[in-house]
């Protein structure tokens, strides 16, 4: 009653100083996101900022901890019976917040479900595709077997959220591998109203207003641990400095991605703990190696970037060094490969340097002793000060004598020209989902093969069976360390031809107010249940 | 034009001899005026001798070094070259980066603003003088136009037309047209009644030659204080859209980028990277505001004394 009065007389300015000189009132988290979701549909759109708040509410199989290591989540243990049979055990007592128990079949409906989803921008079924058939000899055993040996099958796994059968109707659909059939399948606005947004987390839907917030209250039937805040609420403020300016003003208690320029100064504030983990995104520079280069000039129409020695007088060219330290804040790690130390299939053995002179040596060697000029596709609104390092690569590439424009333009924008093959070198970011190498090599450098899934996000035309062979061998390999030398053997391939330029790694930050922890996550994900208070 | 501003103008004072000269006079009585007009020339002077004072030139990126990044101003570069006013975060001297940012400034609102008045004046005087359903027709289209805020339409149509310097004064151009038109038309309107016209058209002469040498010039007044302040307004309006990242490319800063990438840095400390050309931009805004004040009160007999 007092806040009231307060509220009518003083009006709302007050009263938000009055919440916030008292930030621990309630057990309310207040969550400033950088990104929000395109649906609370889970398996609509696979896409970060919708995996991220799919986790509150909707559980996979398999989990993944902070380092994107594995770990039992609705599936309590799991084991490869043979090369393309697996067996999982789920986990029992486990209820959907609607109260209906989960079981086998909830794997099943939301398996057959995802090839189902109308329009969506990017779709989970190439994490379903390798299923051949499944069984379920119990409520809680799953047999699943695949076509051909499949070691990612657990990992792929852990990409969908598993929905209720029972709200869906679907407690007689059959998974068949030509396709599921059941009378209707659920629309994404179901979702969107919350009437099916059903699931085991330990969070469930409150509220979802688009563009303004998402609200989280308790599961009161989850089975693990209860989170230590009863209510979330997601709260999407895109701008950088504004996100900056709503946790030091107290209006939220959480931010991701402060920008990196004022990380130094919140980490010196006594009212902000930030925590930081270096992510499993790297930064590249993508030469395309097309036979008619699209933005390329000067060379009579032939593309430069098919030699192999211009790709590496390009690569020693950049100072990876001075982007971390001078564009990036330190705020980064320089790249030799496509995911840093730690990660499954890092070759130690990889290195890239920088020298000026032998790339000019190189140039000339190739047959272009005054370079020719060059335009570098970016976003201007994608990665942490993507348009930035954009434009110290070009002044780098410039300095060898390579012209560099930088056609920057909006995320929606960029990547439509670029999946049209318009630039001829672009700057874009790869997070790799499955924390492990098989994923940038797949998407980003294997030779594009829709069959295989090879080559997905390869915009560059480029193709080198030294790369390919050894991938399609290690997604063939359930054996891990096999498997690892042989991802070793595919990076390895692709870096020491130059047919891919990485250029950092991104850090991930998170700033808090005093007295919240969060443990940074490789995958960049904000997830409300790991905030602990003291 | 001389003989028939003087017609217009018979309500200020006839005592020096030519038109022109009168008008120099009065617009010199206001120390404002003078002070907004030794600006103007003083910005658009260092605009066009930009590539012979600058210290760098900034859009060439081999002379950028982002080690020489985010240097405080007076701060010595790897080069040995003294930033006056620092650099921004690609190692970009700031003073250079103003002057060349100046020039693309000046260049686009200057162009668009006579592109917009050529096609303005064009579609009003038709409108006026012919009258009936082109005029009807005409003004609906200046009306709709009107309607939307120009803001919007440069940012569809840079959406689809894509960065250049090109592109932004096309935009511009097609946003400001419709200011012109209303205005001459207006103006046309009141002319058009007028007894010289009627005797004009008596004398059997052309239409083509009654609206260039009789319309024309005796609307010009109000049309030269207009685009006095929409070059201003234009310029304004390209620092906006390069603010948000769809005017000029990233590599040829214009003020408005220029304000862009340094507004990040604000808060933590690096303040130069966006107030200088922050202020570069209010100086040049205001001393063309000042100027255009002026001719408007000098130009217009209703507000002479």
């Amino acid at each position: 009653m007092y806040t009231k009065h307060f509220r009518t007389t003083l009006g709302g300015l007050l009263a938000a100083f009055a919440a916030a000189a008292s930030p621990a009132a309630g057990a309310e988290l207040r969550i400033g996101t950088s990104a929000e979701p395109s649906a609370l549909d889970p398996h609509y759109h696979n896409l970060a900022p919708n995996t991220a708040v799919r986790m509150h509410v909707f559980e996979a199989l398999v989990g993944q901890d902070a380092k994107q290591r594995l770990k039992p989540e609705l599936a309590e243990s799991w084991r490869a019976v043979d090369d393309t049979t697996w067996e999982f055990k789920l986990r029992k007592g486990v209820k959907f917040s609607d109260g209906t128990p989960f079981d086998a079949q909830d794997f099943v409906y939301t398996v057959c479900r995802i090839p189902q989803v109308q329009n969506s921008p990017s779709s989970f079924t190439i994490y379903t595709k390798g299923i051949d058939a499944i069984e379920t000899p119990d409520p809680h055993t799953l047999i699943i077997k695949t076509a051909a040996p499949y070691p990612l099958l657990p990992v792929e796994l852990s990409t969908f959220g598993i929905m209720s059968a029972e709200a869906a109707k679907g407690e007689n659909v059959k998974f068949e591998k030509a396709g599921c059939k059941a009378d209707s399948w659920p629309a994404t606005a179901q979702f969107n109203d919350l009437s099916l947004a059903i699931g085991t987390g330990p969070y469930k839907f409150k509220q979802f207003t688009k563009g303004e917030r998402i609200v989280l209250e308790t599961n009161p039937v989850y089975w693990g641990r209860k989170p230590q805040f009863d209510a979330v609420t997601f709260r999407p403020i895109t701008s950088d400095g504004p996100r900056v300016a709503a946790l030091l003003a107290g209006d939220v208690d959480m931010i991701e991605n402060p920008p990196i320029q004022d990380i130094e100064r919140l980490k010196n504030d006594p009212k902000v703990a930030v925590s930081q983990a270096l992510s499993n995104r790297v930064i590249y520079v993508a030469l395309g190696v097309q036979e008619k280069p699209p933005t390329i000039e000067g060379t009579d129409g032939k593309n430069p970037l098919r030699d192999k020695r211009v790709r590496e007088a390009l690569s020693l060219a950049i100072d990876r060094d001075a982007i971390v330290k001078r564009i990036m804040l330190g705020v980064a790690e320089p790249a030799s490969q496509l995911l840093p130390a730690g990660f499954f299939g890092h070759d130690p053995a990889l290195k890239l340097t920088s020298d000026q002179k032998k790339a000019k040596e190189l140039l000339a060697a190739a047959g272009y002793p005054n370079g020719f000029k060059l335009t570098l596709g970016t976003p201007n609104d994608r990665y942490i000060n993507d348009e930035k390092v954009a434009q110290a690569v070009a002044q780098m590439f410039t300095r060898i004598g390579v012209q560099t424009q930088v056609d920057a333009s909006t995320a929606n924008v960029f990547f439509s020209r670029r999946n049209k093959e318009e630039y001829s070198a672009f700057l874009a970011g790869w997070g790799a989902a499955t924390g492990e190498m098989s994923s940038p090599l797949k998407s980003l450098v294997a030779g594009r093969d829709k069959d295989k899934g090879f080559g997905t996000t390869n915009y560059t035309s480029y193709a080198n069976p030294a790369v390919d062979q050894p991938l399609a061998q290690a997604l063939a390999t359930v054996d891990d360390k096999k498997r690892e030398a042989l991802l070793q053997q595919s990076v390895r391939a692709v870096i020491e031809d130059y047919g891919i330029l990485p250029l950092h790694y991104e850090v991930t930050s998170w700033a808090t107010r005093k007295g919240l922890t969060y443990e940074a996550r490789a995958d960049q994900y904000t997830l409300a249940f790991d905030v602990t208070s003291k | 034009m001389t003989a028939t501003v003087g017609a217009t103008g018979q309500g200020a004072r006839a005592r020096a001899e030519t038109p022109m000269a009168r008008f120099a006079a009065e617009f010199a009585r206001s120390r404002t005026a003078m002070l907004g007009l030794l600006l103007m020339v003083l910005v658009v002077g260092s605009a066009l001798l930009a590539p012979l004072i600058a210290p760098q030139d900034p859009y060439d990126l081999a002379q950028l070094d982002i080690l020489d990044g985010m240097l405080a101003p007076l701060a010595e570069g790897g080069s040995g070259a003294t930033h006056w006013l620092g650099t921004d975060d690609q190692g970009r001297d700031m003073l250079s980066g103003i002057l060349y940012g100046l020039r693309t400034s000046l260049l686009v609102g200057v162009s668009s603003t006579v592109f917009g008045l050529a096609l303005g004046l064009l579609v009003g005087l038709s409108a006026a003088y012919f009258g009936g359903w082109v005029d009807t027709v005409i003004m609906r289209i200046v009306d709709i136009q009107l309607s939307f805020p120009a803001i919007l339409v440069a940012l569809i149509l840079l959406a689809l037309l894509g960065k250049g310097i090109d592109k932004v004064i096309i935009a511009l151009t097609t946003v400001q047209w419709a200011y012109y038109a209303r205005t001459v038309r207006g103006t046309a309107l009141v002319e058009r009644r007028k007894e010289y016209i009627e005797a004009a058209t008596c004398l059997a002469l052309s239409h083509g030659r009654i609206v260039r040498r009789h319309l024309l010039p005796n609307c010009l007044p109000p049309l030269i204080v207009v685009a006095t302040v929409q070059v201003a307004h234009a310029i304004a309006l390209e620092a906006t859209l390069s603010f948000l990242g769809v005017g000029v490319p990233v590599t040829q800063p214009s003020l408005g980028m220029l304000i862009a990438s340094g507004y990040q840095y604000m808060l933590s400390g690096e303040y130069w990277i966006s107030v200088f050309p922050g202020i570069a931009l209010l100086v040049t805004i205001v001393a063309i505001n000042l100027v255009g004040d002026r001719m408007r009160d000098v130009l217009n007999p209703r507000l002479s004394r």
